[in-house]
């Protein structure tokens, strides 16, 4: 039972999940977040805040996938608590298509500037 | 000259139980079947725990005999059942430390001095207290519970003052609206021009900071100015630059976040934030103190409302050889038992 992170987030990274999980259980690579589906209690809150439409429950079409990445992710990326400004470019990036091959890199979040 | 040591009586109850969401809501109903009487600590200020305080209208589907409820229903079905009990909560305060007293109970203390003493504990607590998140703004502590607050207590105290109110949720919308016309000035800050809230709410701040009733600015919390513990205004960042919000207070809604809090101190034995517990009594490595709930761990563990309620029925029988010691424990079923349905207040 958990929401998970899909592709929508990569290269936007807005972070309002970030800012309302209750749970802290965002974790961060250098340009998606994912959710740790051991640490989400499955609240819910987090799903509307996102811009990108990026997250999605557990019983989605196609969440197998996304919860796969996330709990793999989760273990090996920093955990993110705070919101932080998206990347300058983000809504270029929102709600284009195919996001996962072109721009997912598995490398974790870079020492905050 | 005599000091007056000022000490409220303990309060005395068969449990204490901390933690009244749907766990400990219900252990109030098993242990009250046993002639048990319960004290409920929450740091909400309502029952319900994460059901009433995360998801009040989100339906679950996994509560037996209810093909699907809402978070905030089963909440009120648990209080409509557990009312014969007459449990007495203590609503909007922290556990903060247990000790043994001399006569062999536990006292409780919380963080509002209330104190209450019983032979046995029940740690209900789910992931931890409800603690509001902070912004990341330097040195905030140094002005906190003076002039930077996290929840309105008391509206009297923002009269005339200058307040400014950070957040995009219910909280920070009913507060700008609500402190409005007892502020002399209200600001709303907000790093966009989007809510999660009620749009009816939404709509009336627009219409208040368009009538120039209240100032809206959209932009990114700087920094805190004045001497702490006074605060002279709040340092923004919105698009036409930086600014700073003159303000005697400063009122944060960045949702509320989850963490285990002074229970971690009592003593007891934990394994990744949770409290291992064997399956016959839901006991802690402490005796007399029970954990149910998500808080709890054992083999096969489940986090489910429903596995919590067994544990409670399980740890109500052990927690009576405790309160009531050497006395037989009957069991008896709520259809047929004149003195369960006395207790019910049926029969």
């Amino acid at each position: 039972m958990a929401f998970a992170v899909t592709e929508a987030c990569i290269r936007c990274k807005y972070t309002d999940c970030v800012e309302v999980c209750p749970v802290d259980c965002f974790y961060e690579g250098e340009n998606m977040l994912v959710i740790h589906p051991d640490e989400c209690i499955d609240c819910g809150v987090c799903e509307p805040e996102c811009p990108a439409e990026a997250i999605i429950a557990d019983t989605a079409p196609d969440a197998a996938r996304w919860l796969e990445l996330n709990a793999k992710y989760a273990l090996l990326w920093p955990n993110i608590a705070d919101k932080k400004d998206p990347p300058a470019d983000a809504d270029a990036f929102s709600g284009q298509p195919n996001k996962f091959e072109q721009h997912f890199s598995p490398e974790p979040a870079k020492e905050s500037v | 000259m005599t000091t007056i040591m000022m000490t409220k009586a303990a309060h005395k109850t068969d449990v204490i139980i901390i933690g009244a969401g749907p766990c400990g809501l219900f252990a109030v109903f098993e242990l009250g079947l046993l002639g048990l009487s319960t004290h409920l600590i929450d740091i909400l200020d309502k029952p319900g725990g994460q059901c009433a305080e995360l998801y009040p209208e989100k339906p679950i589907y996994d509560i037996p005999a209810w093909p699907v409820i809402s978070g905030q229903d089963l909440t009120d079905r648990l209080m409509e059942q557990i009312a014969p009990f007459s449990p007495v909560f203590h609503f909007g305060e922290l556990a903060e430390s247990l000790i043994k007293t001399p006569d062999n109970l536990w006292r409780i203390t919380t963080d509002a001095g209330t104190t209450i003493e019983a032979p046995a504990i029940v740690i209900a607590a789910g992931g931890g207290s409800f603690m509001p998140k902070k912004p990341p703004l330097d040195g905030i502590e140094a002005y906190e519970n003076e002039s930077v607050f996290y929840a309105v207590r008391k509206i009297e105290s923002f009269r005339g003052k200058r307040v400014v109110i950070a957040g995009g949720g219910d909280s920070a919308l009913d507060w700008t609206l609500n402190l409005q016309a007892v502020a002399e000035r209200v600001s709303l800050v907000h790093h966009r021009d989007g809510f999660r809230a009620a749009p009816h709410s939404v709509a009336r701040m627009k219409q208040m900071a368009a009538d120039g009733l209240i100032d809206f600015v959209i932009g990114k919390l700087d920094n805190l100015v004045g001497e702490a513990p006074a605060l002279s205004g709040v340092a923004v960042t919105g698009a036409d630059g930086q600014k700073v919000l003159p303000a005697d207070r400063f009122l944060c809604f960045f949702g509320l976040t989850m963490k285990l809090g002074p229970i971690a101190e009592f003593g007891l034995n934990f394994s990744e934030n949770l409290i291992p517990v064997d399956t016959e009594k839901f006991e802690t490595s402490v005796p007399g103190i029970f954990a149910i709930g998500d808080i709890n761990r054992y083999p096969g563990k489940l986090k489910l409302i429903l596995s919590g309620f067994h544990e409670a029925a399980l740890m109500s029988q052990a927690a009576f050889q405790i309160c009531r010691p050497g006395e037989r424990l009957r069991f008896q079923y709520t259809t047929s038992s004149t003195q369960l349905q006395q207790r019910l207040k049926v029969a």
